[in-house]
């Protein structure tokens, strides 16, 4: 059996029982440490509804993250004109965001964990380097997981997916860089997203 | 930075701008004949083998793996994406050609274009004999005006990524989805940048809607930007065109 800790509950290849006593810990999955098994990105289980229900319990863990993130920068204060108007813009959807998959994973959605954003929300420069990352990374995710979930969850993914990546390019503008850097979005595993979004720092 | 509209313009505001686009009224072509829709009932043949991670598959050189997993329906589907982006793609450059439009919209078209054209090639990769041939356009002046330039694009842009969005679930082959999702958040970044580039809210809702096939192709139609009628590639048969 492998490493089950997974601070990010990425999807991992795992028995429905184990997902479930996972989904049951809930917010220890903000423990530190675990290896984070991502999905083989295609080729690997076929769609079903239990692989549907471990992809969106890691994509509820990302929303969190980003909630959290643009609640706590909106708040803080630091912010300005149009960058504030993206903080609160964003916020916004990423709270709904969080809301469609609580309301969609029922009883199976974790708990949200504690951050820590240090001094990521205490200045524009500081913020938009944190909020680039979380973005691009959001559209990665999404598009990672895309071909492994069932239509019916692919269609509500499609309609999420697109508002990071248009969240992406707004804050890449506001920051003077490229919106849109390459001709194609490309995914990434659940291993690799956790990865990129432990590096920020923001979960214990 | 030119203002287009000091409110949010949803997706069904500039849905009807394109309608406003064109002035001349005449040579109404239907949808139904520049665009063959996609068959209702969607075929569930299970594949053999999907093959490989098909994550960026159109662009990592997989194009023969996911050409064999393709079925007739994504096929259809894929077709319509691709004069889609052949429209996308002669718009920009032309409108980059003509050097009528603001050096800042000018920056941005380069860009872009370069990836509209880049889906076309990789779209024509995926597709192989079952390719459409590119049609003729007309876009009657939009490219060599500032103001229907930006509108034009901001809708190409906002039903573009939602074709993808509704297209998305209707693919059979996973490799397919997963490449056309690539290309359909880049298409949402387009969006995004236009819109901020002209002052518009680069995300107006938390979710994103999707636009039908048949929404998308009447919508094209009314603009009569496509003047002739795709050709079908070589080996066609007339079975796959939906």
């Amino acid at each position: 059996m492998r490493e089950l800790g997974s601070k990010w509950g990425a999807p991992e290849r795992s028995t429905r029982s184990v997902v479930m006593r996972r989904a049951a810990a809930g917010g220890s999955a903000i423990l530190a440490g675990g290896a984070l098994l991502a999905l083989p990105a295609t080729g690997g289980s076929a769609p079903s509804r239990s692989l549907d229900k471990r992809i969106f319990g890691f994509a509820l863990q990302v929303e969190y993250l980003q909630a959290a993130f643009y609640t706590a920068a909106v708040e803080g204060g630091a912010l300005r004109g149009e960058v504030l108007e993206f903080a609160e813009t964003v916020a916004d959807h990423e709270r709904q965001h969080v809301e469609f998959f609580r309301r969609t994973l029922g009883s199976a959605a974790g708990a949200e964990p504690q951050f820590d954003f240090g001094r990521r929300t205490a200045s524009k420069r500081a913020f938009l380097d944190a909020a680039l990352r979380l973005e691009n990374s959001g559209v990665a995710a999404y598009n990672g997981q895309a071909a492994n979930l069932t239509k019916k969850s692919l269609s509500a993914i499609a309609s999420i997916v697109s508002v990071e990546g248009r969240h992406a390019a707004w804050v890449n503008a506001i920051a003077g860089r490229q919106p849109a850097p390459r001709a194609a979005d490309p995914g990434a595993t659940a291993k690799v997203v956790a990865k990129r979004l432990e590096r920020l720092g923001f979960v214990g | 930075m030119s203002r287009i509209d000091t409110q949010e313009c949803t997706l069904e505001q500039i849905a009807a701008t394109l309608v406003d686009v064109d002035i001349d009224g005449a040579l109404q072509e239907t949808a139904a004949s520049a665009f063959p829709g996609t068959r209702a009932a969607f075929m569930r043949r299970s594949l053999g083998t999907i093959a490989t991670a098909g994550v960026g598959g159109l662009f990592v050189g997989d194009a023969v793996a996911a050409r064999k997993a393709m079925t007739r329906n994504d096929i259809a589907l894929l077709r319509f994406d691709l004069v889609l982006e052949y429209l996308q793609s002669a718009f920009y450059t032309e409108a980059e050609r003509l050097g009528k439009i603001s050096p800042k919209t000018r920056a941005w078209v380069r860009v872009v274009g370069a990836h509209e054209r880049s889906h076309v090639r990789a779209l024509k990769g995926l597709l192989g004999a079952k390719a459409v041939a590119r049609p003729a356009f007309n876009f009657r002046g939009v490219t060599s005006n500032q103001a229907s330039f930006i509108k034009t694009a901001v809708a190409f842009e906002d039903l573009t990524a939602a074709l993808l969005k509704w297209q998305a679930p209707r693919f059979d082959s996973r490799p397919i989805v997963a490449a056309a999702l690539t290309l359909h958040s880049v298409e949402a970044r387009h969006a995004a940048s236009i819109r901020y580039l002209v002052g518009l809210k680069p995300a107006t809702s938390a979710f994103d809607a999707p636009r039908s096939q048949r929404q998308m192709a009447r919508l094209i139609a009314r603009t009569r930007f496509v003047t002739s009628r795709p050709q079908v590639a070589r080996n066609e048969r007339p079975r796959f065109t939906g």
